[in-house]
């Protein structure tokens, strides 16, 4: 019940706050708390059987009548509480990230730093585990720049964009729907060339021009940055990679269904994927770590370009 | 219907708030109306060690204070557990609001609205509303890896680990004691930086290779904690983004953008070729093998000998 911890901390706050605002508006407070109403009246419901006192039966007496909120024996119990590490680690490590984020505004920047310092000197004791923990965000500053401007100024982009699969540029013009960063920094689009949504990873953009054009993306439901970007279709073709020990990372980086643990400390790896040409890259990096189990033609295109490449060499196998 | 624990954090967390003197557990025991259902002396001394520690968890510094006849006291005191005064201007609370969204990892996005929640209370200006003139980017700080919470804690509490791992080329997991000293994410993944105590040498670990629990051992750190701990370098290291030499390669005209961006030299050498000199660090290697017969490499011999090596691997099939 790892959430009871939260909505204590939660309730704690609730107290203090909700002594300043006699009749506080249940949709107010809700927001504030960046909680949903219903959230709120369970918490309301808890305040009640609380007390303040060790003799017991002084509870506060809290009520809502489902807009309003009411504290008939407002009382002092609970004041602004100091930070937690947790609490001073996530918000400052956090800050910091962002902060060093190049291509962002240089005022959002400012504010930024402002805050983390003022933050610091409030949490006092406890920032210092926050430096136990950081986090780089990547991002190509100029490219940023750009399509942060053309999302928030709703403008059509053009790109010259690298496609790692087909080891090709390609020139499109974009809608820019929205700018994230999850480690590396990615903006979601809607592509012109593909007529479809996509995501583009910003280092790979090889040169941008905000186009004079209104943005016009059709509206799209916006996914859960929680979840893997790359989601393969039930329908892709699906690809076997039989790795050793020394290709084991396949499995951290590509999306997979299964990967079965092999005799030699090696991974059975079954993935999907729209187009299975794009992982002859794949096996060619691999080298004698793993190979490409099915399909037989993608097995066999990697072989062909790696003969095709020995023979550059003057070499025969 | 047993009584829900954040009720019983909530009351515990008022009484020790809102007393004079320090209580007894034996006070607390008949003040706190969930402690009369717990039957047992052991179960309430078990429930009560761990609602303390819950309560910590949340900022609250709770005293022990020895009284005169041999009986503990427990006490929070308000001069103590207060948040000292927090000006922060519009922008800045704009600022600190965007970075308590970033965290994908259930406890540091618990504590960072908590955090949020209790500056709130103690009448920071936030408003969610307005993010006219700011980046429109949504940063999230990824943290899939299952063992990054309990190494998160161990740091943070300066505890001794012991996990098992598995290197990046090995077949199989072994066992490691580290002093964990920080951790950081680059790339959108995990690292740890501690003191191998079998090694006795620092060490990086990549969170995603930790096979199994991460389990805190008794005691205290051996080893001094250094004040800076460059967890990226050594992973850029391992990137091959701290290359010292140089490679000569041919490239094919329209392929490899990305050797391109990097190239520190290029020119065009005959035919559809062209010649460019590249950084060369750890992994190239690999990452040349990719581009099959559109890279040649040159020199050095090393290189050029890895490379086949790899090539040939497929071509076997």
């Amino acid at each position: 019940m790892a959430n009871a911890i939260d909505q204590t901390r939660r309730m704690l706050s609730l107290v203090t706050y909700l002594r300043e605002r006699p009749g506080a508006r249940v949709s107010e407070v809700a927001r504030a708390f960046g909680i949903t109403e219903a959230e709120l009246i369970g918490d309301l419901n808890v305040l009640p059987m609380c007390g303040t006192s060790f003799r017991g039966g002084d509870l506060l007496d809290i009520d809502t009548d489902g807009e309003r909120i009411w504290w008939h024996n407002v009382d002092d119990v609970a004041q602004p509480l100091r930070l937690a590490a947790d609490e001073a680690t996530a918000l400052l490590v956090a800050a910091r990230a962002v902060s060093a984020l190049p291509g962002l505004r240089e005022g959002d920047r400012e504010a930024l730093l402002r805050a983390t310092s003022k933050l610091e000197t409030a949490a006092g004791e406890s920032a210092d585990a926050s430096s136990r923990l950081s986090v780089t965000f990547e991002s190509e500053g100029s490219v940023f720049a750009d399509v942060d401007r053309a999302v928030t100024e709703r403008r059509r982009l053009w790109i010259r964009y690298y496609s790692p699969g087909r080891d090709a540029l390609t020139e499109r013009e974009v809608d820019p729907i929205r700018l994230f960063t999850v480690g590396h920094t990615y903006f979601e689009a809607w592509c012109r060339l593909s007529e479809d949504r996509r995501t583009f990873r910003l280092d790979r953009v090889a040169a941008i021009r905000i186009l004079d054009e209104p943005s016009d993306p059709p509206p799209v439901e916006l996914r859960d940055l929680s979840e893997s970007l790359v989601q393969p279709a039930a329908d892709d073709p699906e690809v076997v990679v039989e790795v050793g020990p020394g290709g084991r990372w396949v499995a951290e980086y590509y999306p997979h269904d299964r990967a079965e643990e092999l005799p030699d400390g090696g991974l059975r790896i079954t993935l999907r994927t729209p187009e299975p040409g794009t992982l002859k890259r794949l096996a060619l990096r691999l080298g004698s770590d793993g190979r490409i189990v099915a399909p037989q033609s993608l097995a066999a295109a990697a072989r062909d370009a790696a003969r095709a490449a020995l023979a550059q060499y003057g070499d025969r196998v | 219907m047993a009584i829900a624990k954040a009720e019983r954090l909530m009351n515990l967390a008022l009484c020790l708030m809102n007393t004079r003197r320090p209580l007894s557990k034996r006070e607390l025991r008949t003040s706190v109306e969930a402690y009369h259902e717990v039957t047992g002396e052991d179960a309430f001394n078990r429930m009560f060690e761990r609602d303390k520690d819950d309560l910590r968890e949340l900022g609250l510094i709770i005293e022990t204070v020895e009284s005169a006849d041999g009986e503990t006291g427990y006490v929070a005191r308000r001069d103590r557990n207060r948040l000292p005064e927090v000006s922060l201007d519009a922008e800045e609370a704009a600022a600190l609001a965007l970075a308590a969204r970033v965290w994908q990892q259930a406890r540091l996005a618990g504590a960072a609205s908590g955090a949020l929640q209790k500056l709130r209370a103690a009448g920071v200006p936030f408003d969610e509303g307005d993010r006219a003139g700011h980046s429109a980017l949504e940063p999230r700080i990824p943290a899939h890896e299952p063992a990054f919470e309990d190494l998160m804690l161990a740091a943070r509490n300066r505890r001794p680990v012991v996990f098992d791992y598995r290197k990046a080329n090995a077949a199989r997991a072994e066992q490691r004691q580290v002093e964990p000293w920080a951790l950081e994410c680059w790339h959108g993944h995990w690292y740890l930086a501690g003191w191998d105590r079998a090694r006795g040498a620092a060490r990086v670990f990549r969170l995603s290779r930790i096979t199994g629990k991460v389990r805190s051992r008794a005691g205290s750190f051996t080893a001094p904690v250094p004040d800076h701990v460059d967890v990226r370098a050594t992973v850029a290291g391992w990137a091959g983004e701290s290359a010292t030499t140089t490679a000569r390669i041919r490239l094919r005209r329209d392929a490899g953008y990305p050797l391109r961006a990097r190239a520190l030299a290029a020119t065009r050498a005959d035919g559809e070729w062209d010649e460019l000199e590249i950084p060369y660090g750890h992994g190239l290697d690999a990452w040349l093998a990719e581009f099959g017969p559109d890279v040649v490499v040159l020199a050095p011999d090393e290189l050029r000998a890895d490379v086949l090596e790899r090539l040939r691997a497929v071509a076997k099939g």
